[in-house]
């Protein structure tokens, strides 16, 4: 039954990414990558492990991806023209790496019956329910493990605190320095809604500023603006 | 392959197959509810005459969808604007199998057995992991259409979706804390003592009104139904949707209701226990059933009273003051559990 499960969602698995690899649309490509996210879960399932299959699924899935498929959304990537072929060496480099990775996993599924973890410990596989439990895997996690989840924890915190200073580099300029999107150059209608068709340039990149090159300072909107 | 096996399978598909029926009902009479509810709340009548008082309504409705002409728009991306409902509906019913309906009860032939169709270890992960999925119906929607209002809608959800999942997840901590553990039969039997009325909701007031901001937040209602804010986005991600395929967003937007009220009832107010369920546990299905149906009451009823929110607001609500609320309840909850004081 296992057996018949685990061929189901392995194949599944490399159907997706190979589909990933091949789709021209890079939505496409982001929806096999997560048919792949979810096929690996549905194997940790059956291998016992249902805590890394949910992490799996909400960490992955359900928020790396969504963010994927947000941008592209958002960027509206269209589909990507096939550029000439250019780089003919990296074909028998590919030959080579693909030969030593399938050399390396037969290695691993004729020689290596047991886990460096049994070995070490014969008596473990006497109860192998108890490993992937959500109860095992946390007190692993702040006992034997504490060190690298420590290390881990504080590498996300500066990563956090990365995004966050490259994100707020707007504030830096003073508050009041509005920048309109793609318009270092204001024309008077921009700025005054009133003066629509009038194209007087102004080259500014705040309305304020704009406003106060042109004279509209005293205007009766300009002290109601947000 | 021997013959236990071969009933246990068929007995897992019959559970399933009564639950899904179950909720599907409940879901189309919670439209109709909606309606006459919304419709008493603006001193109108609302549907009432198909059927004694408009109980076939929902049938009516459903047999309109399937008749209706089917409208694909030209330029949508067929494979992913088809795949984008199918989504909805199946990860807004996947989490139903997971939940105790009840407690152990006796069948006649076929001895005792749990109300529950999958007791699973990491229950409540795997609810939070299907919904987390769940966005994808929606976003997909809205980008395949190829129109502007649907792609700002499935915008819009996506955004609001990730930002309340976070103080979602965070609100349920607290009672994952005090009951240690995250398979949701556990957390029901652990609040059954006290004659049923241990329930959660005592001792994590914060984060269950956390949890019910988030949760109708999460199901795109009002007052959060911005991605399909009608005066701005005509439907939002499902305008360009018709016949069948708008009645299964539909239906998975309620779908969604009621599991988001099972989740609730499940972890704060005590699931399936209640007075006298030692002497009938029988009683079990219809406590439970009979809490849900308070949660969606409540859902009509905010619906029919709240203004929408603004999208501004609704971000600096949920990541300003709704997340630090859930991380200080988390603080609070691991202090008090630390000490040993609940």
């Amino acid at each position: 039954m296992s057996a018949i499960l685990f061929i189901l969602f392995a194949g599944l698995a490399i159907g997706c990414a190979v589909s990933m690899i091949v789709q021209r649309n890079p939505l496409y490509s982001a929806i096999s990558l997560i048919g792949v996210f979810i096929s690996l879960a549905c194997i940790y399932v059956t291998l016992a492990a249902p805590f890394i299959a949910a992490v799996q699924v909400i960490v992955y899935a359900g928020a790396i991806m969504v963010l994927v498929v947000f941008v592209i959304m958002l960027l509206n990537v269209e589909e990507e023209e096939r550029p000439a072929f250019r780089l003919r060496y990296l074909v028998p480099t590919a030959i080579l790496f693909a030969a030593l990775l399938a050399a390396e996993a037969s290695f691993v599924i004729f020689t290596v019956q047991t886990s460096p973890y049994q070995q070490a410990h014969p008596s473990a596989s006497a109860n192998p329910s108890e490993v992937g439990l959500t109860a095992s895997i946390g007190r692993g996690l702040f006992t034997q493990y504490l060190l690298p989840f420590e290390i881990t924890s504080l590498l996300l915190l500066m990563a956090i605190v990365g995004a966050m200073t490259l994100a707020r580099r707007a504030s830096f300029l003073s508050p009041n320095v509005r920048v309109v999107p793609g318009a270092q150059v204001l024309t008077r209608q921009t700025v005054d809604p009133r003066a629509v068709g009038d194209a007087t340039a102004i080259e500014t990149d705040s309305t304020i500023e704009a406003e106060r090159l042109l004279g509209l300072e005293n205007a009766p909107h300009a002290k109601d603006r947000d | 392959m021997d013959w236990n096996f071969v009933l246990s399978i068929i007995l897992q598909f019959t559970a399933i197959t009564v639950a899904f029926t179950v909720v599907l009902m409940i879901v189309a009479y919670t439209v109709l509810a909606e309606r006459r509810v919304l419709a008493f709340i603006q001193g109108r009548l609302g549907p009432n005459r198909v059927g004694y008082g408009g109980v076939l309504q929902p049938f009516a409705d459903l047999l309109k969808f399937i008749l209706k002409e089917e409208i694909v728009p030209d330029k949508s991306t067929k494979f992913v604007y088809f795949l984008a409902p199918i989504l909805a509906i199946t990860t807004a019913l996947m989490p139903l199998i997971v939940y105790p309906f009840g407690p152990t009860v006796r069948l006649p032939f076929l001895g005792d057995i749990a109300l529950v169709i999958a007791r699973f270890d990491v229950g409540l992960l795997y609810v939070l992991g299907i919904t987390s999925v769940g966005v994808y119906g929606i976003a997909l929607a809205g980008w395949s259409s190829n129109n502007k209002y649907s792609l700002m809608g499935g915008l819009r959800a996506s955004a609001q979706l990730i930002s309340y999942e976070l103080s979602l997840g965070l609100s349920l901590i607290g009672v994952v804390l005090m009951s240690g553990t995250l398979d949701l039969s556990g957390i029901v039997e652990q609040q059954s003592a006290w004659y049923g009325m241990r329930w959660n909701i005592i001792f994590q007031p914060i984060g269950f009104i956390i949890y019910l901001i988030s949760a109708i937040a999460e199901t795109n209602r009002v007052p959060f139904d911005l991605p399909e804010a009608e005066t701005e986005l005509v439907a939002g991600f499902h305008t360009e949707y018709s016949a069948l395929k708008f009645a299964l967003f539909f239906m998975a937007e309620y779908v969604n209701m009621f599991t988001v009220s099972m989740l609730a009832t499940t972890l704060f107010l005590g699931g399936w226990s209640g007075p006298f369920i030692q002497q009938l546990p029988w009683l079990g299905p219809f406590y439970f059933l009979g809490k849900i149906i308070f949660f969606l009451f409540l859902y009509i009823w905010i619906r029919g009273t709240l203004p929408r929110f603004r999208f501004d607001q609704l971000m600096n609500f949920g990541w300003k003051f709704l997340l630090p609320v859930a991380i200080l309840n988390i603080i609070l909850t691991a202090t008090l559990a630390l000490f040993g004081w609940i």
